[in-house]
């Protein structure tokens, strides 16, 4: 296509721009060759490693204390514990280095040497002394910005059979930072009981199933709690083979390993988890979440503080949980950076193996795309970033999705329903392809029907899961594809059975949710009855009033008989 | 025929794609054809030719010890985007990319980052 001006060269080709500006020389020092190109700029190996240090500290930094810091700068003193959720992947292995060299190293290395010299008895009175006196025992300098700090590493081999367990390669690979206590999870926790009661959610009875083949989302009770207790393994994996697309399973993995993690940092007392999204992967997860309709969400990819429900344990207990901020401390670190850091410091990567299937998955392919841009226009990809944090939903919040528990919008359903035909039920037409004879009342339409719903508040009940998803939730659980279902690839090749798609079951904290709101429901009473209910953390109670009582209140307004 | 010895290294996974070996230690002529294909030892090489450079290494790889996976590693006569090259414990992009001429003893390593975060 061109413009058509005839003064142009209809030949001409866009200058392609230099990988690097000016010369070779490190732009920081200003001394050395460059070892590295970031993003057009060059640096040597030497200021390489305190440029990467300085970018993830001013990322995370501002948000470890509880207040932020005024203009008189105090030290770092966080809440709570630490989490950092490691996958195995490249911006984990480098988030784990960095933590434990920018906070943990030295105060390691100090108790190696005292160790050293209280074993060869070489500690007299005077040296004892005179290490007090250096800044003395409480400085500042020496506390420890979080009481305990713990690195999750969750295994998702349990939802791909065949895939290989790494969990003790992880293990292996993290006991060199001895500071850090390890905590190995399953993604089939997210269906199992005893994990929820054990972060300190209260046994519910029984699971609950949804109907995935319809987009209410049909709630009924899990079979299987009926008879055999529930298998989380099993639970998990015919909640990944019943989704109806390659780009849902992704999505479905990452959510649950979000929520585990988020649950298992409040369970443990922290205020802060930190993930190893690099900006590279920040961008890739931006653009394919918002083309999976997470657009409401995309402040928090980047950074959220969440806050968990009250546990069991009365008042005490819940005045003491802490909300937990989620924090990317390499969101302005690239990929390549990451991998440089890795190879200089000669860190183990252990890798993170993806879903095979996903690979012609909205995920897939946008990292793919960005991974080319990545190559050929670097600057782009630090812009998907910038440019996605100055946007704001338009409306606000109508409380918490209870499946990804982030913000979800108001009115997702009435929504949906205005902007797209989902069965030609909707549409009042006819199948075109069928012919006018076989149209008839009772064709199935081709699309299970969704007939038009307002949208609930979450403080009714329903028997659907619908009303309380968020629009990206919905669309990963009852978006359909023209390719069939997902499940087939997951299970050899069979196709999962359509009994098990009407009851799939659900993760532990979506049933524990329901369950909530179903306790929380108004029952009818009888005279002189009482009820209490919650509304908004204020605890009302409604007495009925027997006729006499009611005709003195109302008396004088009665007309005469 | 005159010849080079270098070092080729693999990280970030990409070792499994060859022969799971991360160290590779090879020997190859300082005189190729322009068109990448590896000559055989006593083969004259006929047309025209261009000192040894990282793109003939690149192809030299594939085509002698790639084992699996072609598409996981070259893309577009170069590497696939995502692949880091470093030439000496440089950027390959501050060398000249493809076109850096292989010299005696050079250390060529190659880190995938496609491990994600």
């Amino acid at each position: 296509m061109s413009c058509e001006n005839p003064a142009t060269d209809k030949d001409a080709l866009m200058t392609p721009r230099t990988k690097f500006d000016k010369s070779r020389i490190c732009v920081k020092c200003k001394l050395n060759l460059g070892n590295i190109i970031i993003r057009h700029a060059v640096y040597c190996k030497e200021c390489f490693f305190p440029l990467i240090s300085a970018r993830f500290r001013k990322s995370l930094e501002p948000s470890v204390n509880p207040i932020p810091d005024g203009p008189r700068k105090k030290g770092l003193k966080a809440a709570g514990n630490l989490l950092l959720g490691f996958s195995g992947g490249l911006g984990s292995t480098v988030l784990i280095d960095l933590v434990w060299r920018s906070y943990f190293e030295r105060m390691e290395a100090e108790a190696q040497e005292e160790e050293k010299r209280n074993k060869h008895g070489e500690r007299g009175e005077e040296e004892k002394e005179k290490k007090e006196q250096r800044g003395g025992k409480d400085h500042p300098r020496k506390a420890k910005v979080w009481k305990k700090t713990m690195v999750c590493y969750i295994e998702t081999c349990g939802a791909f059979p065949g895939m290989k367990d790494r969990t003790e390669q992880t293990r292996s690979v993290l006991d060199r930072y001895k500071s850090f206590e390890f905590m190995p999870l399953r993604l089939e926790d997210a269906f199992d009981e005893s994990w929820w009661v054990s972060v300190g959610g209260r046994p519910k009875a029984g699971h609950l199933g949804i109907d995935i083949t319809n987009e209410e989302l049909f709630l009924s009770p899990s079979p299987s709690s009926t008879t055999t207790p529930n298998n989380p393994l099993t639970a998990l994996r015919t909640y990944i083979s019943s989704l109806p697309t390659q780009t849902a399973i992704p999505s479905a993995v990452h959510t649950l390993t979000r929520l585990l993690l988020l649950h298992t940092a409040a369970a443990q007392g922290c205020s802060h988890l930190l993930l190893g999204t690099s900006l590279t992967s920040l961008s890739v997860s931006l653009i394919a979440g918002i083309s999976q309709g997470g657009g409401f969400s995309v402040r928090e990819e980047a950074q959220e503080e969440w806050v968990p429900i009250r546990r069991s344990g009365g008042e005490e207990k819940a005045k003491e949980q802490l909300n937990v901020r989620i924090i990317r401390p390499l969101r302005e670190v690239g990929i390549k950076e990451c991998a440089i850091w890795a190879w200089w410091m000669e860190l183990k990567v252990v890798g993170r193996e993806r879903y095979a299937g996903g690979r012609q998955g909205i995920g897939a392919l946008t990292r793919d795309f960005i991974m080319g841009l990545e190559r050929d226009y670097p600057s782009t990809v630090s812009t998907i970033a910038r440019t996605c944090a100055k946007l704001a939903p338009k409306e606000g919040s109508d409380g918490v999705c209870i499946l990804c528990e982030r913000p979800a919008q108001h009115g997702v359903q009435e929504w949906k329903s205005r902007i797209s035909i989902r069965s030609y039920k909707d549409a009042g037409v006819s199948p075109p392809h069928l012919a006018s004879s076989s149209r008839s009342a009772t064709s199935a339409p081709i699309l299970p029907s969704f007939s038009q719903t307002n949208h609930t508040t979450s403080s009714q009940i329903t028997d659907s899961l619908t009303p309380y998803l968020c629009y990206a939730c919905h669309t990963t659980l009852t978006s359909r594809s023209s390719r069939g279902t997902a499940g087939s690839s997951l299970t050899n090749g069979k196709s999962i059975n359509e009994s098990d798609k009407e009851n799939v079951p659900l993760p532990v904290w979506v049933t524990a949710g329901i369950r909530d709101k179903s306790d929380s429901k108004r029952m009818p009473m009888g005279d002189g009855e009482e009820d209490e209910e919650q509304i908004e953390g204020e605890r009302w109670r409604t007495t009925r009033m027997d006729e006499g009582a009611m005709k003195g209140v109302i008396g004088e307004f009665l007309l005469d008989e | 025929m005159a010849s080079i010895s270098i070092k080729v290294e693999f990280s970030g996974g990409l070792e499994l794609l060859f022969s799971n070996e991360r160290l590779h230690r090879l020997t190859i002529a300082s005189i190729v054809p322009i068109d990448n294909h590896t000559p055989k030892s006593e083969e004259i090489i006929e047309g025209e030719t261009k000192l040894v450079d990282v793109t003939f290494l690149i192809h030299y790889l594939r085509d002698n010890l790639l084992k699996e996976r072609v598409e996981l590693f070259m893309e577009n006569n170069t590497v696939r985007p995502g692949i880091l090259v470093l030439i000496n414990d440089t950027d390959w992009e501050l060398e000249g990319e493809g076109e850096y001429v292989l010299k005696d003893g050079d250390d060529i390593v190659f880190i995938s980052t496609l491990h994600g975060g």
